[in-house]
C-alpha cells in the first residue's frame, strides 16, 4: 500500500489530482495553508488523515468511487481540526453497478479548544443495480461549542424523470444512463479523469 | 392516412384510471388543441403518447404513421417523429445543453442508419437556430434547464423541437410560466414549423396561446375523454362560459 506523508508550508496552497488513489495519506496543513485533493477509486482502499494545525488552515477532499462486480471500495477519512478557525470539506460521490460495494467512514474531529471551525461531509451514491451495497458513516466528533458543521448522505437510483426526458429526445436508455452518470461526476472530477471514467463506463454502465 | 390515430385509449397511474376511452384522429399538417379543466387527463395523454414509464395503458391503441406506437420504446417513438414539449422541462446538472442536443441528433442518425454527425456543421446549425429564438451561446454551454427562467426553458424546448424536426409535436402547457413576449417568441417558433407533413397537439388552459398558434381543431377533454370537438370558436365560447356545460 502506498503511504504518502505531506506537510505543507504555512500559507501554501496545494492541489492534486490522484487517479488510482489506493493508499494511505497523512497531510499536515499549517496556518493559512490550503490542501485540495481529488481522488478517484475503482475498487481500492483509501485512507486519508488531514491535520489542520494552524489558524485559517483548510482542506477540501473530493473523492469519487466507481464500483462493480466484486469491486469493494474502502474509504476512511479523518479530518482533525487541531487549531481554532480551521475549515474542511469532504465531498464523496460514487456510482455502483452489479454487486459492487463501498464502505465510507468519514470523521470530523474538533477538540475543546478549536472554536470557530467549519466542517462538512457530503456523500452521494448512485446505485445502478439492486445488488450493489453502500455503507456510509459520516461522523462528527465535536467537543468545542462554537463551530459550524454539517453532514449528509443520499443514496438512490438514477432519476426517472431525467431518464425519461433524455429518452423522449431519442436517446436510448443505456446512453441516457451514461450521460447522467457523467453529469453526476463531472462537478467533482476535472477533465483529466475522463479516460478513467469512460473506461469504466464501457465495461460496467 | 392519419398521422396519429388513438382509439378507445384507457390508461392509469398506479390504481387510478385517468384516460377512460379516449379517441382522437390527427391528420398530417393540422394543429389540434386540447382544452379541459384541471385533472381531466390532458398531461396524462401527452405522457402516454411519449411513453412515460409511470403510465400503464390498459386498453385501446395508438397508431402513428401506420405503426403501433405502444410497441415502441420511448426513444424509438422520439426517433420515429414524436416530440413532447414538457410543461416542466427537467433539470439535468452536469450535462450541457449543447452536449445533450448533440447526443439526441447522434441517436437519431444512428436510428436511421445515416452517416454520423459532422460536429462543425452541428455547432453552426445550432447557433443559427438558437439565435432566432433569442438563445445565447452561453446558455447552450450551461447544464440542461438548470437555473433557467420559465421563459428560457420554453424557448429551449422550442429550440429542441426545431432541431429534431419531428412530425408530431405535443406541446404540454407551453404557455405556463410565459410572459407575453416569451409567448410571442415561442408562438412564432412553432408557427414557422408548420408544414404539410407536420402536426401539432397543443395542450392549454387558455385562449391566449391560440392567438399565436391558430388551431384547426379544438377538443374539449373532461374526465379522461374528449367530450366536444369544434373549430377555434369553441375556445372563445369556453373563455366566456367555462366548463360548466360539460360537467
Amino acid at each position: 500500500m502506498r503511504i504518502t506523508n505531506k506537510t505543507l508550508m504555512p500559507a501554501e496552497s496545494v492541489h492534486e489530482d490522484v487517479v488510482d488513489a489506493s493508499g494511505s495519506y497523512v497531510i499536515e496543513v499549517p496556518e493559512g495553508a490550503r490542501y485540495e485533493g481529488v481522488f478517484l477509486l475503482k475498487g481500492e482502499t483509501l485512507k486519508i488523515a488531514v491535520h489542520l494545525t494552524g489558524k485559517n488552515a483548510g482542506c477540501v477532499l473530493k473523492i469519487a468511487y466507481l464500483s462493480s462486480t466484486d469491486l469493494k471500495n474502502d474509504i476512511v477519512c479523518d479530518v482533525y481540526h487541531d487549531a481554532p478557525e480551521t475549515y474542511s470539506s469532504q465531498i464523496v460521490k460514487g456510482v455502483l453497478a452489479e454487486n459492487g460495494t463501498v464502505d465510507y467512514h468519514g470523521v470530523i474531529h474538533i477538540p475543546f479548544n478549536s472554536q470557530k471551525c467549519e466542517g462538512s461531509q457530503n456523500h452521494h451514491a448512485v446505485l445502478l443495480s439492486d445488488e450493489a451495497k453502500v455503507t456510509c458513516v459520516p461522523e462528527l466528533e465535536i467537543y468545542a461549542d462554537d463551530v459550524k458543521c454539517a453532514h449528509g448522505s443520499a443514496i438512490g437510483a438514477l432519476d426517472e424523470m431525467q431518464l425519461f426526458y433524455l429518452q423522449s429526445r431519442g436517446i436510448d436508455l443505456k446512453e441516457a444512463q451514461k450521460m447522467l452518470i457523467h453529469g453526476f461526476l463531472s462537478d467533482l472530477l476535472p477533465g483529466s479523469f475522463e479516460p478513467q471514467i469512460a473506461d469504466w463506463m464501457v465495461k460496467h454502465a | 392516412m392519419a398521422l396519429l390515430e388513438i382509439k378507445n385509449l384507457h390508461a392509469r397511474v398506479g390504481d387510478k384510471e385517468i384516460l377512460k376511452g379516449l379517441s382522437l384522429t390527427i391528420e398530417p399538417g393540422t394543429v389540434h388543441a386540447i382544452m379541459g379543466p384541471n385533472g381531466s387527463g390532458k398531461s396524462t395523454l401527452s405522457n402516454v403518447i411519449a411513453g412515460h414509464p409511470a403510465y400503464e395503458v390498459t386498453a385501446g391503441e395508438i397508431c402513428f404513421k401506420g405503426k403501433n406506437l405502444l410497441d415502441m420504446r420511448t426513444d424509438e417513438r422520439a426517433n420515429e417523429g414524436v416530440f413532447l414539449g414538457f410543461q416542466y422541462p427537467v433539470e439535468i446538472p452536469g450535462v450541457s445543453y449543447a452536449a445533450f442536443l448533440k447526443q439526441a441528433l447522434i441517436s437519431k442518425k444512428k436510428y436511421f442508419g445515416e452517416k454520423p454527425l459532422d460536429p462543425v456543421q452541428f455547432i453552426k446549425r445550432l447557433k443559427v437556430r438558437a439565435q432566432a429564438l433569442g438563445i445565447s451561446d452561453d446558455m447552450l454551454k450551461r447544464p440542461v434547464n438548470v437555473g433557467f427562467s420559465g421563459g428560457e426553458k420554453k424557448r429551449l424546448e422550442t429550440l429542441q423541437m426545431g432541431f429534431l424536426e419531428p412530425d408530431f409535436c405535443i406541446l404540454d402547457e407551453m404557455d405556463s410560466g410565459l410572459d407575453i413576449d416569451a409567448l410571442r417568441v415561442v408562438g412564432q417558433g412553432v408557427s414557422i414549423m408548420r408544414e404539410p407533413h407536420r402536426s401539432f397537439l397543443l395542450i392549454t388552459h387558455y385562449q391566449r396561446l391560440l392567438d399565436y398558434i391558430v388551431p384547426d381543431v379544438i377538443h374539449i377533454m373532461v374526465d379522461g375523454r374528449i367530450v366536444d370537438t369544434g373549430d377555434k370558436s369553441l375556445a372563445l365560447k369556453l373563455e366566456e362560459k367555462g366548463y360548466a356545460d360539460y360537467k
